[in-house]
């Protein structure tokens, strides 16, 4: 391959980068893959690609002298710029393209299994978030509120009212199932899932990774002698993937 | 074929064997290929997880090394570091304070510091502690833990252990046993430039690119195309390795499972152990990572965080195969397995002696 069209490989890749990350920004299923502070980030790196696809194409344009002299050099290192060199950097706008893109599901307990205990955050400098309405709290603002509750039984009877996806453990009697979360501090990869036990007697008709806004008020419950919540729902609903399907502790 | 060619055509068969291995699992479990599907999916999710993360930090160490490429010269850095290995590689441990470069970026910077001249020592104890002795991640770890022993026992191991490889290191007084050419000072009587350097200005006959008393530093101006040249190149080098990383990170995550990682989490020994394999599979950036680690504090021992804290922004999977792009394979054996044995020590060691 000529250093050229090495270059115009580079250019088309570097955009295709570019254009890539601007989707996913765009589409919102960024938060698919990262924690959304880290957005801003990511559109740099999204102009960067295209600035950078820019550059090359400027110097192919500017040198065509140095173009000659560098056939020259390309020879000699031939071996430093493989074409599989493109195949690889192109590899995550190709499986991005073909893999239709999916956040985590349950699939992903499987090996990872579920917390419903985790403080997730040290206790010192997360107080437990009882400033939040009952009914505004998250999955994780309620194992939170039971974590670092000095009394668990105070909280019992507030009403709940959350979203999460349906997940069987096999720990859990026949009416009980799991609404759960994916919590993300960086990226997918270091994704933990938490999940609050629900009392509902139809938990088995309900089917896995299908999500699920629960409604019920809240008992204090126990595992391995931490305190944790567990709601007793007065209905279960399907409804549609919320927009960030992850929470961010 | 290349060495790297072949290294590559192992990876895909594995790869394949191990999709394959699963869609016939799932097969025999399921039936249907939907289970095969999700993992598909799941691995694809993890993966451009990892990539999308690290892309911003790793466009940002190239742009790093090609400043240096352009800007600074032999006789700077030889002013600046002192040649004595020992005061070398502190100098080089601590030089990462001022390279605000997480462990996607330090290593372009590093390979581009390298040809400059950097000596040996300085250079694998930057390598090693700049993902931790730098503004932002020591930011996140007072932020996770406050300031307190794990801070101090992260900053202190890290500033110890990669030192002292740095040192063991410098031993080796022939740097072209341990670097891969293209991390080589080039010399006159070689005619071997940088490989980075294909078209930028100073590719004209190739002697005394990249060092000399011939070299002219640019101006500010003149200098930003050449930098962007040799970021392009930077990127697609390093990021190659970034890439084949993230696949086999996101790889591990489907098949180890963590959960039992995380059922070890008293012992003395083992506990440090599950926490190091657990950072390497994570494969997650330094700049976050004391968050993650936060989310075992309660549970797993002091040494097991700080041996998290310590060996993962050294060594994961995604910068172990960017090394490759440094060091002779001999080399990274090494750079491996030297933090790894003193992180082990170390960590057991605080388990056994502390009664925090």
């Amino acid at each position: 391959m000529s250093l050229r069209t090495y270059r115009t490989f580079q250019a088309l890749i570097l955009a295709a980068l570019g254009v890539f990350f601007l989707h996913k920004i765009w589409s919102g299923t960024l938060f698919w893959y990262i924690n959304q502070r880290f957005m801003a980030l990511t559109l740099i790196a999204a102009l960067g690609f295209l600035a950078l696809a820019q550059s090359v194409l400027q110097s192919r344009r500017e040198n065509p002298d140095h173009d000659h002299a560098d056939e020259h050099h390309h020879h000699a290192h031939a071996p430093a710029f493989p074409a599989w060199t493109l195949v690889v950097v192109a590899l995550p706008v190709l499986l991005g393209v073909l893999i239709p893109a999916k956040p985590l599901g349950s699939s992903a307990i499987a090996n990872r299994g579920v917390n419903t205990t985790a403080p997730l955050t040290a206790g010192a400098a997360q107080p437990a978030r009882l400033d939040i309405a009952p009914t505004d709290r998250t999955i994780l603002d309620w194992i939170r509120a039971f974590n670092y509750a000095s009394d668990p039984k105070s909280l019992e009877g507030q009403p709940a009212d959350v979203i999460g996806f349906v997940y069987h453990d096999s720990r859990l009697t026949g009416e009980q199932f799991l609404a759960g979360r994916f919590t993300v501090n960086c990226c997918v990869a270091d994704a933990m899932a938490i999940g609050v036990i629900v009392q509902w007697p139809d938990s088995k008709g309900l089917a896995d990774n299908g999500w699920v806004r629960v409604r019920g008020s809240v008992q204090a419950a126990e595992v391995d002698g931490r305190p944790i919540p567990l709601i007793i729902a007065e209905s279960v609903d399907p409804v549609s993937p919320p927009e960030q399907p992850y929470l961010y502790p | 074929m290349s060495r790297f060619g072949r290294t590559i055509l192992i990876f895909a068969l594995a790869l394949g064997a191990v999709l394959a291995w699963l869609a016939l699992g799932q097969l025999a479990n399921t039936g249907p290929l939907t289970g095969f599907v999700d993992q598909l999916a799941t691995f694809t999710t993890i993966f451009l997880g990892i990539f999308i993360e690290a892309a911003p930090f790793l466009l940002l160490g190239t742009l790093a090394s090609g400043i240096v490429e352009v800007y600074v010269n032999k006789d700077d850095l030889a002013r600046l570091i002192p040649r004595d290995p020992i005061r070398g590689a502190i100098v080089g441990a601590v030089m990462g304070v001022f390279f605000p470069v997480c462990e996607c970026g330090v290593v372009p910077l590093t390979r581009k510091l390298f040809t400059k001249g950097l000596p040996l020592s300085a250079g694998v104890a930057f390598l090693l502690a700049a993902p931790v002795f730098n503004p932002i991640v020591i930011a996140s770890t007072i932020a996770a833990f406050g300031v307190g022993k794990i801070l101090y026992l992260r900053l202190g191991l890290t500033l110890v252990i990669s030192t002292l490889t740095g040192l063991i290191f410098s031993a080796q007084r022939h740097p072209e046993q341990l670097l891969a050419p293209s991390a080589l000072m080039p010399t006159s009587d070689s005619s071997l430039p940088s490989s980075a350097v294909l078209d930028g200005a100073q590719a004209g006959g190739g002697g005394e690119s990249g060092g000399g008393e011939g070299e002219s530093r640019p101006t500010l101006r003149d200098g930003i195309p050449q930098v962007l040249t040799v970021a392009v190149d930077e990127f697609f080098e390093m990021g190659r390795y970034l890439i084949l990383g993230a696949l086999l990170a996101a790889l591990m995550q489907v098949i180890v499972p963590r959960s039992a990682l995380l059922a070890v989490s008293a012992g003395p020994v083992i506990s440090v152990l599950a926490l190091i394999a657990l950072a390497v599979i994570l494969s997650v950036c330094s700049t976050v990572d004391a968050f993650i680690a936060l989310a075992f504090a309660g549970t797993f021992t002091t040494g097991s965080i700080t041996a998290f804290l310590v060996f993962g922004p050294m060594v994961d999977i995604k910068s172990t195969l960017m090394f490759l792009g440094v060091f002779k394979r001999r080399a990274v054996v090494y750079l491996i397995l030297l933090p790894l044995v003193m992180t082990i020590l170390a960590s057991v060691f605080i388990n056994l002696n502390t009664t925090w």
